[in-house]
């Protein structure tokens, strides 16, 4: 029975392969990230977004000063508050590492955006 | 009278209901499947297997030794079986409930929850570690009340089959007033729902009546957004099975008093960083779009 298991799990996930469930989430504009995060975050009141070059993760400010982060995964999108994130700005680009364990570290290409958005972190 | 185990017989019919599901939505009809994500639910759903090869005797021998000392002697025979099933799907609805508001069991049944998409995959992504969570121990009263264990445990199994087929957004609501009594996938995707007035409704197995009865029940209005409170950001099966217990365990180490330790360890999800489902609820209002003013991607 295991190795039936085994079978019709292999085969579900080549099926599935197969007939193209492997889409990626892409961020299309900045209102797309204050989206997620308004309704990932029950309170976000977003009013600015920053949406790295890739279109797979970006930055959102709420009203009140919270920042958030919204990423990719697989053909949906993680949201997380910014709380006590390591961050370093290299050129334009702002790599962030949560202190949240499992959660990879997450780079973001924003242009002259990203030293701005680095101060406010 | 012997019984067959409901779940074994039943996989054939899994994967095919998970292939025709997948040509139905890929023909245009609702629902949605990511590979990975797939892959991920089914070795949760394989891992659960394996460990009920591991620890189920166990499992079972308490039983039987506990049915020494049942009630009353009802007896195996066909006309018993009714009055179990509706019994053990109500001792269902109670651990259910629990293991939404304890996060010692929540840590197990997270598990069930932690995918963003809600098909017929989903049913199968099923804890590793219910025996640590001793989820077993809601089904020990029907024990007590003297249901014999094979019974139960092919009632228990006829539920799960049963819930296999409503985590599906292929079907909308069901007919004949069918809503109003049983489980359906339309109460079951509100269950599976983070949208806050979603959030800890919808407990019953195969039966909604409980919910009803027990002023839990919340029908589905609008599309809910499935997953957890803190979506995974992997899909590594390890991860998917451990972080509710190593996240009990971290808060357990930084409690800084014995009340903040029971809080770590039983009390609500989301009770330590102040994230339960009743403090969001309360956070939550009508949503609308947001006004964003920055431009993206970056110039």
């Amino acid at each position: 029975m295991i190795w039936t298991s085994l079978l019709g799990i292999v085969t579900l996930i080549g099926l599935a392969w197969a007939l193209g469930f492997r889409a990626k989430a892409r961020l299309v504009s900045a209102e797309t990230a204050a989206a997620e995060a308004s309704s990932a975050i029950p309170g976000f009141d977003a009013y600015e977004a920053a949406v790295s070059d890739d279109t797979r993760a970006a930055l959102v400010a709420a009203r009140d000063g919270r920042v958030a982060l919204v990423r990719s995964f697989g053909d949906r999108f993680v949201v997380r508050l910014l709380r006590n994130a390591e961050s370093r700005l290299e050129g334009e680009t702002l790599h962030l590492r949560l202190l949240e364990p499992g959660f990879p570290p997450a780079a973001l290409s924003l242009g002259h955006q990203a030293a701005r958005w680095a101060a406010r972190l | 009278m012997t019984f067959p185990d409901p779940v074994q017989l039943a996989i054939p019919a899994f994967i095919i209901a998970m292939m025709l599901e997948m040509f139905a939505i890929r023909a245009g009809v609702k629902g949605q499947y990511e590979w990975r994500d797939t892959g991920t639910s089914l070795a949760m759903g394989f891992g659960n297997t394996v460990a009920a090869i591991l620890v189920g005797g166990s499992i079972v021998a308490s039983m039987h030794w506990l049915a020494q000392f049942s009630l009353f002697e009802i007896p195996l025979v066909w006309w018993v079986v009714p009055l179990c099933f509706v019994a053990e799907d109500f001792t269902y609805y109670w651990f259910h409930r629990t293991a939404h508001r304890v996060r010692w069991f929540w840590a197990s049944h997270i598990i069930h929850h932690s995918s963003q998409h809600y098909n017929l995959s989903t049913a199968l992504r099923q804890t590793w570690t219910g025996w640590l969570s001793l989820s077993f121990i809601f089904r020990l009263p029907l024990v007590v009340l003297g249901f014999p264990v094979e019974m139960i445990l092919f009632c228990a199994g006829l539920n799960l089959v049963y819930q296999f087929f409503i985590h599906t957004e292929v079907v909308g609501k069901l007919p004949f007033g069918l809503e109003h009594i049983l489980n359906t996938p339309s109460h079951h995707r509100v269950h599976h729902g983070t949208n806050p007035q979603y959030l800890d409704q919808n407990y019953g197995g195969v039966f909604i009546i409980w919910d009803r009865l027990f002023g839990t029940f919340t029908p589905e209005i609008e599309p809910p957004r499935y997953g957890i409170i803190h979506n995974l950001a992997t899909f590594n099966p390890l991860w998917v099975a451990a972080h509710e217990w190593i996240g009990i365990a971290r808060d357990a180490v930084r409690a800084r008093s014995p009340a903040g330790l029971v809080t770590a360890l039983f009390g609500p999800p989301g009770a330590v960083t102040g994230e339960t489902s009743d403090s969001i609820r309360a956070a939550a209002r009508p949503f609308v779009p947001p006004i964003v003013s920055a431009a993206s991607p970056a110039e």
